[in-house]
């Protein structure tokens, strides 16, 4: 008996469910190349456990959307809005674009380059991101054709699994934004979810757990509250008159209900960057990678051509990591050998809120003085702050009334920021350059006038 | 532009905005800052794109997250019916301070964009917005109905006569800027020398 509904045991969701036509997008070449890009680059070398791949988390990442989407889009949930998007007015409406959804968050990963971010922003052309590779793919024939087979338009899948923010040559319309809020949202994105889950569970790291099930449960379209006043809610004439009423916003919040669980999943987030994504270990060897990759590839970039880009996994990377490490004259030798040696340059400064107070900008001058001092090739310098939005999302009271979330969560307002600035130097010069620096610290992160008052740029 | 003068001329544009009574969230930034690089060109190469309330930077977004993580402003939950206002620190002052000849450059535009910005309501942001961003689509020689018309197209909830109203003040606001630039410019030209 031919089979129609397939499953995957998964170590986070326990099973994943798909059908055969989302079966054969699973089995296509673009897809199955997610079995060799690991989820999180080289972390492995730090936390031993980290060796899963970007598969499985697509997977999860279809799985969590499905549940998310079942949850906000119940009528009994939509309560008021049940009228407002004609997008979903019948079942039948639903699941068409219940599919729409699967297929966005199945491919949302497929344009990533081996090892994942590691490399991406000076390893490709300017304007080019994985998430662009990840649209031409998906526009390509064999996934074109994969997806027309279940009557779904490759773009509307591109926009949704992309979202406004990468997707700029889109036009969205509000169900759209919200579908595509749903897989790549700053706060409740079921992409961020299931990594913060799979790569605890992978590493170990335990602090990016929560209560993930709690979380979706009180999920909720719900009305943004206005940004300011005057803007709808009142007027100061005391009417709604139209010239007062801005396009009316809906987003992804949650019932009041489910503060403390979206608050845990805020603080998983915060763990988790601070505690492993900038595991400083972790960070050197990226740039390793990096410039081990900017030496071996042709031109110092990989290619966009989408053939190309299918053709090279991590699989390949590492056998040539592996043979530059052995010898001299292969291109990379040097940054090879501190991977697969295990000589990776150590880290000198860090930031912190001394130096921070004094000067914003502390690691820079720390990293150019040392350039200075004792050479640029001798140290690499890593800095971060922390991106996307605030923590505020709409939260539905008992009484119905909707608040901003910021603005009722004392753990919200204090939530940190993460951000950081490594400074790493080669073993041969670490000891004097730790003495120098010593000695000079004060003195380097002076603040300096960035500007004559009459003049040129100092 | 480098990243810390970017840093120091957001903050000085919300301290302009507070002055003014601005409530000063998240979508009045967006709109001031998007005002300052459309109409005075000031170089802070953030993307726009039409989003919530009109043109919308997700670069500007992150980049308020990164000078809060910088400790160069703070957010400030006022009423919970509300989004959050935000606040230059301190410490954006002594930023700010490393720049005299970019504040000096810069700051009657500041002022200019602040004085259009501050206590408008986001509904008429966002119809004045959208008119800037429909005009620098479409080139400020098309009519104002074709903007208008495109203004309707990408903004629904906006009827006739505000579309006109918003494209109309864009006009006369691109020649305040212009005459203002001009000025600028005729203010920085060295004085000619006599003849020997």
């Amino acid at each position: 008996m031919t089979k129609h509904n397939h499953e995957f045991r998964d170590p986070v969701h326990v099973f994943v469910r798909l059908d055969t036509d989302e079966r054969r997008v699973v089995d296509s070449r673009s897809f199955q190349r997610l079995r060799d890009i690991h989820q999180l680059a080289m972390t492995y070398l730090v936390y031993p456990g980290a060796t899963h791949r970007r598969f499985e988390h697509s997977l999860g990442v279809m799985e969590l959307a499905t549940r998310v989407y079942n949850v906000v889009t119940d009528p009994r949930n939509l309560k008021d809005y049940n009228n407002t998007f004609s997008e979903i007015v019948s079942d039948r409406k639903r699941l068409d674009w219940l599919s729409v959804l699967r297929m966005a968050a199945l491919l949302h990963d497929i344009g990533h380059l081996p090892f994942s971010h590691a490399a991406e922003k000076e390893l490709l052309p300017e304007g080019w991101t994985h998430e662009t590779l990840t649209k031409e793919l998906i526009l390509s024939t064999p996934i074109r054709q994969e997806l027309e087979k279940m009557d779904l338009q490759a773009e509307k899948v591109v926009k949704i699994a992309l979202g406004p923010e990468a997707a700029t040559d889109f036009e969205f319309s509000p169900w759209e934004t919200i579908l595509a809020e749903i897989i790549v949202g700053d706060a409740f994105g079921v992409d961020r979810m299931d990594y913060l889950l799979r790569d605890s569970l992978h590493t170990g790291v335990a602090y990016g757990r929560f209560d993930h099930y709690r979380l979706i449960d009180t999920m909720r379209i719900l009305k943004v509250p206005p940004p300011s006043p005057g803007s709808g809610e009142e007027d100061k004439s005391g009417d709604f008159s139209e010239t007062s009423i801005p396009e009316p916003s809906f987003a992804l919040g949650v019932e009041e209900g489910g503060l403390q669980s979206s608050e845990a999943m805020m603080l998983a987030r915060y763990f988790m960057f601070s505690q492993m994504y900038f595991h400083p270990i972790r960070r050197i060897y990226d740039i390793h990678l990096k410039d081990f990759l900017a030496e071996m590839l042709d031109g110092g970039r990989f290619s966009t051509d989408t053939e190309k880009h299918l053709s090279i996994t991590d699989a390949e990377i590492l056998a040539k990591l592996h043979e530059a490490a052995r010898d001299v004259r292969s291109k990379g030798h040097l940054h090879a050998k501190r991977i697969i040696d295990r000589e990776h340059f150590k880290m000198l400064y860090e930031r912190n809120p001394d130096d921070q107070k004094a000067n914003t900008e502390a690691g820079k001058a720390v990293y150019e003085a040392l350039c200075d001092k004792f050479g640029a090739d001798k140290f690499r310098h890593d800095s971060y702050r922390q991106k996307g939005g605030p923590p505020n999302y709409p939260v539905q009271m008992r009484d119905d009334s909707i608040v901003s979330s910021l603005a009722i969560s004392e753990v919200l307002k204090h939530l940190p920021l993460v951000s950081v600035d490594y400074i790493f130097a080669d073993r041969e010069v670490f000891p004097a350059a730790e003495a120098w620096l010593k000695k000079n610290r004060k003195d380097i992160i002076k603040p300096i006038l960035k500007e004559a008052e009459n003049g040129k740029a100092t | 532009m480098e990243r810390l003068l970017k840093d120091a001329l957001v903050t000085r544009l919300m301290r302009e905005l507070r002055q003014r009574g601005s409530w000063c969230g998240e979508t009045h930034i967006q709109k001031a800052n998007y005002f300052l690089q459309e109409l005075f060109e000031v170089p802070l190469d953030f993307r726009y794109t039409l989003y919530w309330y009109g043109p919308f930077s997700f670069d500007l977004r992150d980049e308020l997250t990164a000078m809060r993580a910088d400790g160069l402003i703070q957010i400030e939950p006022v009423d919970p019916r509300f989004g959050p206002r935000l606040k230059p620190t301190d410490k954006a002052e002594k930023v700010q301070e490393l720049f005299p000849r970019s504040m000096a450059k810069y700051g009657p535009l500041l002022e200019f964009v602040a004085n259009k910005v501050d206590t408008k309501n986001v509904a008429e942001l966002e119809r004045f917005a959208t008119g800037l961003f429909v005009t620098r689509k479409l080139g400020q020689e098309a009519s104002v109905e074709s903007r208008k018309d495109k203004l309707m197209r990408v903004k629904p909830h906006v009827k006739d006569k505000s579309a006109i109203g918003a494209i109309q003040d864009v006009d006369s606001i691109i020649r305040e800027a212009q005459a203002l630039m001009l000025e600028q410019a005729q203010a920085q030209k060295p004085k000619s020398a006599p003849f020997p």
